[in-house]
């Protein structure tokens, strides 16, 4: 047979890889929990290499930092205290991102929620005690909601893209409170520089110390049965079964009867009023007044710690105190090592992306193919 | 010479699975060779392999007696081998021509679509191919996204043609067409793998080689062999598809049809018309065939029929109710159950277990629930149930059914779909992909659900199937049901003209 | 208000409209062509932030800014390896990927930007001069609008035609089309689909980190954290809104610099509302835009799904 295509010379045999990457059809838990520890570790050095870029002695650093963080009693309620509203964005986060609706509106709940208590604090103001925390706390859960709402309507009805409103809104929702604190009606009063933030709220709208001289407020115990309430949801009842079958195949589950527009609405209300607690915690439990620098980040750093804590609520507790003790052991370690503390957001960072590589990575393995032929 | 393309030996695996093991095959110049096997008996493997898709881990490729490595399909491309996937693979918004040109890497950077033009455009004259090329693929008929694909191969020289399933989504006479070409193709001196598992085709191949679980059982000539023998070397034992019909004509035909639809229209997105004026009825304890190729309706019929969708205009009366309008969940707590053909995506959820996927849809039911709680315990129990009841092959209730065959994934479907449903059961597809005895295994529990007095709707591919199992035939094309048929009396020629989108005098 | 005032006021608004849109379209052109290959990137923001501060870094220590540019580019480019390697190798999630991206970027930047003063006063540097062009520069209010603006603004506007070309026009364009739409076609002809996206995140990265040092460079003399605010997320809302079209998205981040240039001349115009409503609008608009626009029928089919065999 003549032919115009002839083989070429480089199709003869060549020796074949011996080493081939292959997916898993049932990860093991024991690899995959050595990915994770690896990206951990991994995680660690790159960010001891962003430490030598400062010139700090990496390890006088590190130790600082882990001091800061849990040295000592005083230390573990500091952190825990810090941990208290990244927990509860890191539960938002969780409830959003299981059923694949990719909020990142938790930002600006966060200020929704804390202005919706503001808002309740001045208007529930004389009413009992208990009474009077209960519906700050309700108010500031409801301000979120409503802003996480919007998205989900702006999604169902419109088909705007999610992720972009609520980036708009976190946006659009500082510029608001800059307003309210910066000139507007409640900016604090009775000074002659603004400062923008709002005067000292009451005393009685304060959530209460748990213990003696610590800062350990109620809000950790918020964000704890937060994190349960979260679990029961997901696990043990219908509309966390909707949300989980959502995230994995929205379409069948529409194909048997679940109205989707309705459970993303009731996701992102959900999600929203568990960053507004954060909100609320952070506001009503340590700054005690109304300002935006306080709660700057809160929103993105949970997204970072539901995302490590596998969108898991316990595993949200757990990387909500170790990035909680980040935080705190930051500050220590920025007057011990002159270190500056936003190597703690540049860190969150590396060690979200290592893993993500390692979820990825703990799926696959490396088979050594047998001898050709 | 005698041999043009070669497996020696071939072996690969996927994980947990052996697609090919030792395979050996030849292609011989100007042949029509067919590889007949089961779903999942490792034809598309095999031909992967050969295409250059997947590497194999064991044995080698010759091509014109010289062995030859291919690390991509390019190098296959590169010596003449040409390949048309089952499941097309074309960019629908592209038009006719850019799909073919796309990725043929020609000298230059720049985009020659003149020259191009001019050489499809003798393509199409030498095979007759009659095909406007400056169409958008995604305004194309099914059967004529087919031509596309054949002159995507043509179009890069192919010496070797491999052909993947051609005829599943074309007519009859599409699929006679095809065969010549086929036939002109031979002529010129090209040669055919040819995939099927249509034994018609299989016996106006050259020869024929048979694969059962991933190894070659033999290759025959077909004169030398009987359909019954060749079905026997593929499945390894006999296989009767033909389930009793039972046709009891006393059935009262003076009661009101389960299902009345009438004048369903539905435009899709592009406002391409989906659904055509289609009207139906189906009585208790039938089971209405609808015969087409696919894409021409029966998914938006299928969704209207379920609620997943709602058409434009028409009328879907369930027991004399009125129904069309409402939300799926009103279709379901009615008795309407849906085996949809796009199984793990549109029955199932991948990642859940089996146990899950039984309540899927009714998690919020009393039998599931406990106060405001599911109840797992007695979600296991009843869906452990249902494993045994359904034969489900699984280590447990607990494994996701992302892990289950198709066949079992499927049962999984229909064992939910069965004890939910009262009324109508509708069916799309409900066999493809799956292997004989898995089929037989769901025309029976069709049947009996049939004899039980439920209403059916069956979708197929496979004609024969539906002349032996419907008690009536509609017939769909481009969204207009073209005739109604009686399976005793009609003839696939009949059939065969009404999905190619002939009327019927009769009306429906 | 003199006749003659408000006629400055607007010849004011439509340049600074113009020089505005530099960055966003930079960012917004690029990202077309990464979107176009399928890699819905969402690290957009995190990217041009990226540049603009190399760009402060460069600026500042070598006291080049075209050297500058270049730094910018090079570590946008770095910044797209990266998102590149998560989606098109390991196959993360789209969105996921950018949201780390951003984080990321967020923190580093702030991180080494306290490094750098630490102990001093904020360095600045000389920024971009305009560049007005002969003859067309003198054409009464077109001239000052459109040909009395930096170099790189005519860079940007220069490279609309230029992608739209590459996209439409070119063998290379085609098969980046193809991919976004369904990059089987390409696997299965034996090309690279990851090498391809690779190239495609890379061009849409480089442009970004130009924008972003167009944004520190030709705007400012000093740099401030978070400097970008939101223009990345913009780009990204252009290209939706502008339908993945080349004049589409031209024309969508024409409106958002429309309002931003307004907002900057509030004061100007003496109006007496807060100035966060005029700050806000961009935002805003965008929202509005991706409601009101609902035409998608150029978007790429498979935009954001990773591409498994």
């Amino acid at each position: 047979m003549t032919s115009i295509n002839e083989p070429a010379e480089n199709l003869f045999p060549e020796p074949v890889p011996k080493w081939r990457i292959e997916r898993r059809v049932n990860p093991k838990r024991s690899w995959t929990f050595a990915m994770y520890a690896l990206a951990t570790l991994f995680g660690l050095f790159l960010s001891a290499l962003l430490l030598l870029t400062s010139g700090a002695d990496v390890f006088k650093a590190y130790s600082a930092l882990l001091k800061g963080a849990f040295g000592s009693e005083k230390a573990l309620y500091a952190t825990m205290a810090k941990a208290t509203p990244l927990i509860l964005t890191g539960l938002a986060t969780v409830v959003a991102f299981r059923a694949q609706v990719w909020s990142i509106g938790q930002e600006g709940q966060v200020y929704a929620g804390a202005m919706g208590a503001y808002l309740g604090c001045l208007v529930f103001i004389g009413l009992p005690a208990w009474l009077y925390v209960c519906l700050i706390i309700l108010s500031g859960m409801i301000g979120g909601a409503l802003l996480g709402t919007t998205a989900a309507i702006l999604k169902d009805r419109f088909d705007v893209n999610e992720i972009i409103s609520t980036v708009m809104m976190n946006y659009l929702i500082v510029f608001l409170l800059s307003y309210l604190i910066g000139g507007g009606p409640w900016t604090e009063v009775s000074t002659t520089v603004v400062y923008q933030q709002t005067g000292p709220i009451p005393a009685a709208s304060e959530l209460p110390y748990l213990l003696g001289s610590t800062k350990l407020h109620l809000g950790f115990i918020l964000a704890l049965t937060a994190a349960l309430v979260c679990y029961v949801l997901l696990e043990k009842t219908p509309l966390g079964y909707e949300i989980r079958a959502m995230g994995f195949n929205p379409i069948a589950l529409a194909y048997r009867g679940t109205n989707i527009g309705r459970t993303i609405i009731i996701v992102m209300a959900v999600s929203g009023a568990i960053a507004g607690l954060a909100g609320v915690s952070e506001i009503f439990g340590t700054a005690h007044r109304l300002r935006a620098d306080t709660l700057y980040g809160l929103g993105y750093t949970g997204i970072i710690i539901g995302m490590i804590g596998g969108l898991r609520p316990l595993g949200t507790v757990v990387a909500g105190i170790v990035f909680g003790g980040l935080a705190s052991g930051g500050l220590y370690m920025k007057l011990l090592a002159q270190v500056p503390d936003a190597l703690v957001p540049a860190m969150q960072g590396i060690l979200l992306l290592a893993f993500l590589c390692a979820g990825v990575a703990a799926r696959y393995k490396l088979v050594r193919t047998e001898k050709d032929v | 010479m005698s041999t043009l393309l070669k497996a020696v030996n071939l072996t690969k695996r996927f994980p947990g699975v052996i697609a090919n093991e030792d395979v050996n095959f030849e292609l011989k110049p100007g042949e029509v060779h067919c590889l007949f096997g089961e779903n999942g008996a490792g034809k598309s493997t095999l031909s992967s392999c050969l295409f250059g898709f997947y590497q194999p881990e064991g044995g080698h490729i010759e091509f014109n007696g010289k062995p030859v490595a291919f690390r991509s399909p390019r190098d296959a491309i590169h010596i003449g081998i040409g390949m048309v996937h089952q499941h097309f693979v074309l960019v629908s918004e592209f038009t006719v021509l850019e799909n073919i040109v796309v990725g043929t890497h020609e000298a230059g950077w720049k985009l020659q679509m003149q020259e191009a033009r001019a050489r499809v455009e003798e393509l199409c004259r030498e095979y007759e191919i009659d095909l406007d090329i400056d169409a958008n693929v995604r305004d194309l008929a099914v059967g004529q996204q087919q031509w596309v694909e054949m002159l995507k191969a043509l179009y890069l020289d192919a010496r070797v043609l491999i052909l993947d399933e051609p005829t599943a989504v074309l007519t009859p006479e599409e699929s006679r067409k095809l065969f010549r070409i086929i036939d002109h193709m031979c002529e010129l001196g090209l040669s055919i793998l040819l995939i099927s598992h249509k034994m018609v085709e299989v016996m106006r191949s050259d020869r024929v080689t048979v694969l059962r679980k991933g190894k070659v059982v033999g290759t025959v000539k077909p004169s030398d062999v009987t359909p019954d023998e060749l079905t026997r070397m593929m499945v390894g034992r006999d296989v009767d598809l033909r389930v009793a019909r039972d046709r009891s004509d006393d059935r009262d035909r003076t009661e009101p049809p389960v299902l009345i639809v009438e004048n369903l229209v539905y435009r899709d997105g592009r406002g391409k018309l989906a659904l055509d004026d289609v009207s139906l009825a189906i009585r208790k304890g039938e089971i209405l065939g609808l015969a087409g190729v696919s894409g021409n309706g029966q998914k938006e019929l299928f969704e209207s029929l379920s609620g997943v969708l709602i058409p434009d205009s028409g009328s879907i009366i369930l027991g004399g109710e009125q129904i069309k309008g409402l939300p799926s969940r009103h279709y379901m707590d009615r008795g309407v159950g849906l085996v949809p053909d796009d199984r793990f995506r549109e029955g199932l959820i991948p990642e859940f277990n089996i146990r899950e996927n039984m309540i899927l849809g009714w998690q919020r039911h009393d039998d599931y629930t406990k106060g405001p709680f599911l109840d797992h315990k007695q979600i296991g129990t009843i869906a452990d149930g249902l494993i045994d009841e359904f034969q489900i092959t699984t280590p447990s209730g607990l494994t996701p059914v992302n892990h289950l065959s198709g066949g079992n994934a499927q049962k999984v479907i229909l064992a939910r779909e069965f004890v939910h449903s009262r009324k109508l059961l509708l069916a799309n597809q409900p066999t493809r992909g799956l292997d004989l005895g898995v089929i037989e295994y769901v025309y029976k529990q069709i049947i009996v659900k049939r004899d039980e007095g439920y209403a059916v709707l069956l979708a197929s591919e496979e004609l024969e199937d539906l002349l032996n199992l419907s008690d009536r035939i509609a017939v769909i094309s481009s969204g207009r049901i073209t005739g109604v048929v009686d399976p005793q009396s009609t003839t696939i020629e009949e059939i065969g003209l009404l999905m190619a989108g002939g009327q019927q005098g009769v009306a429906a | 208000m003199s006749e003659l005032f408000q006629e400055a006021i607007l010849v004011s608004i439509l340049a600074g409209t113009v020089r505005i849109m530099t960055p966003i379209l930079f960012a917004a052109i690029g990202e077309l062509v990464t979107q176009r290959a399928g890699i819905w990137n969402m690290g957009v923001e995190g990217t041009m932030l990226m540049g603009a501060f190399t760009a402060y870094i460069v600026a500042t220590a070598t006291g080049s800014i075209w050297l500058a540019v270049l730094a910018s580019m090079v570590v946008g480019g770095l910044v797209g390896l990266l998102t590149a390697f998560m989606t098109a190798t390991m196959r993360v999630d789209h969105f996921i990927t950018g949201l780390g991206i951003n984080l990321l970027v967020a923190g580093l930047t702030l991180y080494w930007f306290r490094i750098y003063i630490k102990g001093r006063a904020q360095p600045t540097f000389d920024g971009f001069e305009n560049v007005p062009i002969p003859v067309l520069s003198s054409i009464p209010w077109l001239g000052e609008i459109l040909f009395s603006q930096r170099l790189l603004t005519y860079v940007a506007f220069a490279a609309v035609p230029a992608i739209w070309f590459l996209l439409y026009r070119t063998r290379w364009g085609l098969e980046l089309r193809c991919l976004g739409e369904n990059p089987k076609a390409l696997d299965i002809k034996g090309l690279s689909v990851t090498g391809r996206q690779y190239i495609a995140v890379l061009i849409g990265s480089v442009m970004t980190g130009l924008g972003g040092g167009f944004l520190m460079l030709g705007f400012s003399d000093r740099y401030l954290a978070d400097i970008t605010a939101g223009r990345g997320w913009l780009a990204i809302v252009a290209i939706i809104a502008g339908n993945w079209l080349p004049r589409g998205v031209l024309a969508a981040v024409l409106v958002f610099a429309l309002l931003e240039s307004i907002a900057t001349h509030v004061q100007v115009l003496g109006l007496n509302v807060p100035h966060q409503i005029f700050l806000a609008m961009p935002y805003l608009a965008s929202i509005l835009l991706l409601m009101g626009l609902r035409r998608k029928s150029s978007q790429p089919l498979r935009l954001g799904i990773p591409y498994f065999r």
